[in-house]
């Protein structure tokens, strides 16, 4: 019994910076069952047909989190990729280094700004010396605890997030959704004493950045949720510090905003997130907006039953945390 | 079918047009709108980074509003969409319901959770369907090559979603094949606007902006249409800042979703607001082609 095969076209970028002008797109066609693993078949390319190609692999099976990389424009691990449903959407298999590091050679990119980010939040326990842990035995947590940490401890460190991120793209002072999902596991930690600092420094450290666009959420292949767990971290940091930072300022003025009308007052919300100095700032664009749409000069209607939207943020958030 | 209309804060405000658009499709379409004075904010992804669960809450009260009249949601703006489908699936958890209950009773609000959430682009695929939006046709967009750009919140995430492919979506492009435009597919389409850090930090909102423009033009667009009004600032508003973050010239018109189907509708630029741009949409209709003749 011979299995079906299908013909699969893989094109595959290859440059090594320093002996190549630019990159190209290498074309390989081979006939192969739909189930194969993408990082299967680029492994049957090297070694049947061109030595050269280099790639990063090492356990084949979605654990050790190497062969991470751009499969049809979206970031993926190779190993659990089969060709078959990329090949019938796309008719062929376009296979690129991750983005937002630079290429080494091929489909290998140069990690560091990944791990120094990884490195910046101290993914450790941060234990007080005058606190010590009590020695010579274990601290053992309970499930409610360890159920705090959510999908987080899933992460194989494979930077598909940091690959597919716009704000890494754009900034690179933003952590990346692997290092704050990290940060997330480290807060949440019971174990750790040093979490109150840890939201206090975020705050200045690219924390509001985060777009929450949800493509890390979407690139994760171990479904660990980053863009979730920094929602969670902003209201951590907003509970444990307040608005120090524009974005902080703008959650709570936009919250506090609501509260008066049941809709956005435009204006307004500029002023209490960007202080005078911003609002100078956007001078021009204010007056061009001004011009082609006056009614972000005035304040919005208030809405029916804004007593009831009143009550609900008395019971929900002027009331501490816990206390409700 | 009649639905209830959620316009969100910035379709009464600064975005004004999108109102008027939706209206007017709407309005050809059969669509009948009510209107419910009492809906508040969505919270726009930003009340929840404050307190979470008081978001759920306020979206429980908007939620329960259309409940009552027995109707389901019409949302025209992909953030509003997420956080008022979002809110449902939050109240699953018990905690999150009981503390927000516990907030909605002494107001006499009970929510069973039965509020559908719909953004127009989905109505208008699923529900009016693309062949009967062709049937309708009375201006197509010939020669006219539009890249859609969906807004996150629309798409993802896409398990809690419950939609399109949140990497390969294709209703706002068969829409807009069935209204005479050629589609313009980029990687662009569904990345973000930058929209949410315009306020933190404006140049990195605006590089973003300006490279999701970047690549629609790359791509042969000559217009961008949006179902979501907060890209629509960050594309349109503020695309002179995104000029100077990517240091080009982008000209790029950028419409509201029914504002595209309402010209194929037969609607004037007037009836659809196209003169509150910041960026001019007329280079984009001058290019509109009559069909040929059979």
């Amino acid at each position: 019994m011979t299995e079906t095969t299908v013909k699969a076209t893989f094109d595959i970028y290859r440059f090594e910076p320093g002996r190549d002008a630019k990159p190209r797109y290498q074309r390989f066609v081979l006939d192969l069952p739909p189930h194969t693993p993408v990082l299967t078949a680029l492994l049957k390319i090297r070694d049947g047909s061109d030595p050269s190609l280099t790639l990063r692999y090492s356990c084949r099976g979605a654990i050790c989190g190497s062969c991470a990389m751009q499969i049809n424009s979206k970031s993926r691990l190779a190993c659990q990729t089969p060709i078959g449903p990329e090949l019938e959407r796309d008719g062929r298999i376009v296979i690129e280094p991750m983005r937002n590091q630079p290429v080494l050679r091929d489909l290998v990119v140069e990690q560091e700004s990944f791990w120094r980010q990884y490195d910046k939040i101290e993914p450790h326990l941060i234990l007080d010396p005058r606190k010590p842990m009590p020695e010579g035995r274990e601290n053992p947590m309970t499930t409610q605890e360890v159920d705090r940490f959510k999908e987080t401890p899933r992460c194989i460190a494979c930077a598909a997030c940091f690959s597919a991120c716009p704000a890494v793209e754009a900034d690179a002072g933003f952590p990346g959704p692997m290092a704050l999902a990290k940060l997330y596991r480290f807060v949440v930690d019971p174990r750790d004493q040093g979490h109150q600092d840890r939201l206090v420094r975020i705050q200045t450290e690219g924390l509001w950045l985060c777009l929450r666009c949800h493509l890390c959420t979407e690139a994760c292949p171990k479904d660990v949720r980053p863009s979730e767990r920094i929602r969670d971290l902003k209201e951590m940091a907003i509970a444990a510090q307040g608005g120090t930072e524009h974005g902080s300022k703008h959650a709570i003025g936009f919250k506090d905003n609501i509260r008066e009308r049941g809709l956005i007052n435009e204006s307004k919300l500029v002023r209490q997130t960007s202080g005078l100095l911003g609002l100078a700032g956007q001078a021009t664009q204010g007056l061009r907006m001004i011009r082609k749409k006056p009614e972000i000069l005035k304040s919005p209607h208030r809405i029916d039953g804004l007593d009831e939207v009143e009550k609900i943020y008395q019971a929900l958030d002027d009331v501490p945390e816990g206390k409700s | 079918m009649k639905l209830a209309y959620y316009p969100g804060c910035v379709a009464q405000g600064s975005g004004r047009e999108l109102d008027m658009a939706t209206r007017w499709v709407c309005r050809a379409l059969g669509i009948e709108l009510v209107e419910f004075p009492t809906f508040s904010c969505c919270g726009s992804g930003f009340i929840d980074e404050a307190n979470e669960v008081l978001n759920v809450a306020l979206n429980a009260r908007n939620l329960a509003i259309a409940e009552k009249a027995g109707l389901d949601l019409l949302t025209v703006c992909s953030t509003c969409t997420g956080m008022l489908t979002l809110a449902n699936l939050r109240l699953t958890d018990p905690t999150v319901k009981a503390r927000v209950e516990g907030a909605l009773k002494p107001l006499g609000i009970e929510y069973r959770g039965s509020t559908k959430v719909k953004h127009l682009l989905r109505v208008l695929t699923e529900d009016i369907g693309v062949d009967a939006i062709r049937a309708k046709v009375v201006r197509p967009l010939g020669g006219l090559k539009v890249g859609a750009f969906y807004g996150c919140h629309l798409l993802r995430p896409a398990d809690e979603l419950h939609w399109e492919s949140a990497e390969e979506p294709h209703a706002f492009e068969d829409l807009l094949t069935a209204i005479g435009a050629t589609p313009v597919y980029y990687r662009g389409r569904v990345m973000c606007c930058g929209f949410p850090i315009q306020f933190v930090k404006p140049e990195t909102g605006s590089r973003i902006a300006g490279r999701q423009i970047d690549d629609a033009k790359a791509h042969g667009a000559d217009a961008m249409a949006t179902p979501c009004p907060l890209c629509h600032v960050s594309l349109d508003a503020y695309q002179n800042q995104a000029e100077k973050a990517v240091g080009h010239d982008l000209d790029m018109p950028i419409f509201h979703l029914p504002q595209v189907v309402g010209l194929a509708l037969g609607a004037t630029p007037e009836d659809l607001g196209l003169a509150r741009h910041i960026v001019p949409t007329g280079p984009a209709i001058a290019k509109i082609r009559p069909p040929a003749r059979a």
